[in-house]
């Protein structure tokens, strides 16, 4: 199991703030330690104007799940004339996980978003669909181990969208500066009541 | 990943692919000019892996893209070809695989594009791909000499560059490499 | 035994290195070495199985070891270029970033470090001390040739124990500039005369394509140093196990001078804007 979830190399990072929510993910697509093939893969993806789903693990299980979330959402939205909201899209994630019990998808995800209430919610899963939640912040990836050891340093509770930009930028890039198999650039959303913003971080390329 | 060595480079206006010729089985070469890259619609499609897996599976790429355009009379972008591919890998991935590397390059509205795309079906858009153990002498190469809007000539050139990188690090004699381009004016054998 | 003229038996029990089947200080068997082995049948085959590297993963073994480089070293005319990455990893884990690859045998001779760090490190530091003792006895300077030819003895001494090391052993001898390959397996290779240089390491076959491209015996001071920066740059940046700062080494007549020690992040900076320049209009 654990090959094919360091098979490509991820590191993801999801935190919560004062009104605002972010999520950060590195843009590595490599083979292992054969080859690293790309430096603007996409880990992140939108799935409401207020909700991103970050895919960690196997790179072909996070194309065809971002891909199956992409056509779940859409259907929602034909059907219920509404917004999934971020606990609901977890709990759709757990139960699409779990579909595949004795043939997983070998992925990890994350989800960062914003409810009506501008409440931040985030929270991840295994890789057969354990939701668990979390206020402060949560992890996923090959760089999960160090990420969670800059998070529980540097997260703090009511931090605003500008704070928190700064923390999930420095967490990401000092996490995979201790792992081999994540980095060579990253990219940040922050998902505030009104606006998204996302930048792109200049990462160490080696 | 096999003993094979298969690359490619995004150009001003043109895609090129190379790949050896070998055919394996075991450690016996069956073949010294085998044909790997295809021609799907106006594309090139370059495929490593058992010659089994290859052919079977670029005859069913090849006639599906072409059945496509038959039906619905628009031939397919670069992007929607690898898209198609990549689904078809991906479901194939958990019934009975395909181990089938491939590189997908094509010229269409977007400008000429490269796809990078592995036996697990994990896809992605590039400049400068490489597949197989030739990848790990190769693409330190293409690295050093791409830029962008490369010319034919400057091209072919880091081909050769590559092709004799492999001929004097490699272990393994890789025989009769070919090479292709795919352009708006359609694709070529590059002889070299 | 005495071929070196060195101390009779015992007098270096002290030492590793010294004692192993037949090394010259006369102790003859395994058992003599100064490493307490494990107490089972076959010491050899345990210590190969449960404390040996692989060459990426830990192959499910207990112990890890520090492991994954890309290691240059190339002549030309103006003597040799040693040129080494910086990182040790640890599995995925990177382990540290600020590793010093190239070992300082002596102010004459440069040693690279690939594979297991604590090997590398432990036995050209102990080659340094064969050599001092050998420039003692002798008067002169050991030879390029006879300092790696007592490395590679000892690798032998040890092999299918599970050491693993990949190294450069290089140097100014009376002969000139000089470039042995030393490994574990105990082979010993003189560089080619057409294509004097070696890569060591995971990264090494990305760095072999611009070297073999590049490379030439008439390169300049300055165009060799280049290169060598050149090399390590693009292993660093496609092999995922190699990285940080690249260290240079330039081997001279009068012994090495360092040349150059700067952080990766920048090669990759300079290097794409160049690239970004050179593209046709």
């Amino acid at each position: 199991m654990s090959g094919l979830m360091e098979y490509n190399g991820s590191a993801i990072v999801a935190m919560t703030g004062e009104n605002c929510v972010g999520i950060a993910a590195d843009t590595r697509h490599g083979i292992r330690q054969l080859q690293t093939v790309s430096c603007n893969r996409q880990k992140t993806f939108q799935v409401t104007d207020q909700c991103f789903v970050g895919l960690a693990g196997l790179a072909t299980d996070v194309q065809t799940l971002s891909q199956l979330l992409n056509f779940r959402m859409k259907l929602f939205t034909l059907r219920e004339e509404r917004k999934m909201q971020p606990r609901m899209i977890g709990n759709m994630i757990s139960s699409m996980l779990y579909e595949k019990r004795f043939g997983p998808w070998f992925t990890e995800p994350v989800v960062a978003g914003l409810d009506d209430n501008h409440k931040p919610f985030v929270c991840a899963f295994d890789f057969i669909g354990c939701l668990s939640t979390a206020e402060d912040f949560v992890v996923s990836g090959t760089t999960s181990e160090q990420l969670f050891g800059v998070c529980e340093s540097f997260w703090r509770p009511g931090m605003n969208k500008d704070e928190l930009f700064e923390t999930l930028s420095q967490c990401l890039l000092s996490g995979v500066d201790r792992d081999c198999l994540a980095g060579w650039g990253g990219v940040v959303h922050v998902i505030t009541p009104d606006e998204i913003i996302t930048k792109k971080l200049k990462g160490r390329m080696d | 990943m096999g003993t094979e060595a298969m690359f490619g480079l995004t150009g001003k206006d043109f895609v090129i692919l190379a790949a050896d010729g070998q055919a394996a089985y075991s450690i016996i070469r069956l073949k010294n000019d085998a044909d790997k890259i295809w021609k799907v619609g106006n594309m090139l499609f370059a495929c490593s892996g058992p010659p089994a897996d290859t052919a079977n599976f670029m005859e069913f790429i090849e006639k599906n893209v072409k059945l496509n355009e038959l039906r619905t009379g628009i031939p397919m972008s670069t992007k929607a070809a690898a898209s198609f591919t990549r689904n078809e890998l991906a479901h194939a991935l958990r019934k009975g695989p395909f181990q089938a590397d491939l590189l997908i390059g094509g010229i269409d509205n977007e400008g000429p594009s490269l796809y990078f795309m592995d036996y697990l079906a994990s896809s992605e858009k590039v400049n400068k791909a490489a597949h197989g153990y030739g990848a790990m002498f190769t693409l330190g190469l293409m690295d050093r000499y791409w830029k962008p809007d490369l010319t034919e000539a400057e091209a072919i050139d880091i081909i050769k560059k590559c092709i004799k990188e492999l001929e004097t690090r490699f272990i393994v004699d890789l025989p009769g490499f070919k090479c292709k381009i795919v352009s708006k004016e359609g694709t070529k054998d590059v002889t070299l | 035994m005495d071929l070196l003229g060195a101390p009779k038996r015992g007098m270096f029990r002290d030492f590793a290195g010294t004692g192993a089947a037949g090394l010259p200080n006369g102790c003859d068997s395994i058992s003599e070495a100064r490493f307490a082995l494990p107490a089972v049948q076959d010491p050899a085959t345990f210590v190969e199985t449960h404390f040996s590297p692989g060459t990426y993963e830990d192959n499910g073994k207990r112990v890890k070891f520090s492991k994954g480089t890309t290691t240059l070293a190339f002549k030309f005319k103006g003597g040799v270029i040693v040129s080494v990455d910086s990182r040790a990893s640890q599995g995925s884990y990177i382990g540290s970033q600020t590793v010093k690859k190239v070992i300082e045998i002596n102010p004459y001779l440069l040693g690279t470090m690939a594979g297991g760090a604590a090997d590398c490190l432990f036995w050209e530091r102990n080659l340094g001390m064969q050599c001092r003792i050998f420039e003692l006895r002798n008067k002169e300077r050991i030879s390029v040739a006879a300092a790696s030819k007592l490395l590679a003895n000892t690798m032998n001494s040890y092999k299918g124990m599970g050491l693993s090391m990949g190294t450069m052993i290089t140097g100014w001898d009376k002969k000139g500039p000089q470039l042995y390959y030393v490994d574990n397996d105990g082979t010993r290779l003189k560089a080619d005369e057409n294509k004097p240089y070696f890569c060591v390491g995971s990264g090494g076959t990305f760095a072999y394509g611009v070297l073999d491209t590049n490379w030439s015996f008439d390169l300049s001071d300055e165009e060799a140093i280049e290169l060598g920066k050149r090399a390590i740059y693009h292993a660093t940046y496609r092999d995922a196990y190699s990285g940080g700062v690249n260290n240079v080494y330039h081997v001279q007549e009068n012994g090495w001078v360092q040349v150059y020690s700067d952080d990766t992040y920048k090669s990759h900076d300079k290097y794409s804007a160049e690239r970004e320049a050179a593209a046709n209009p």
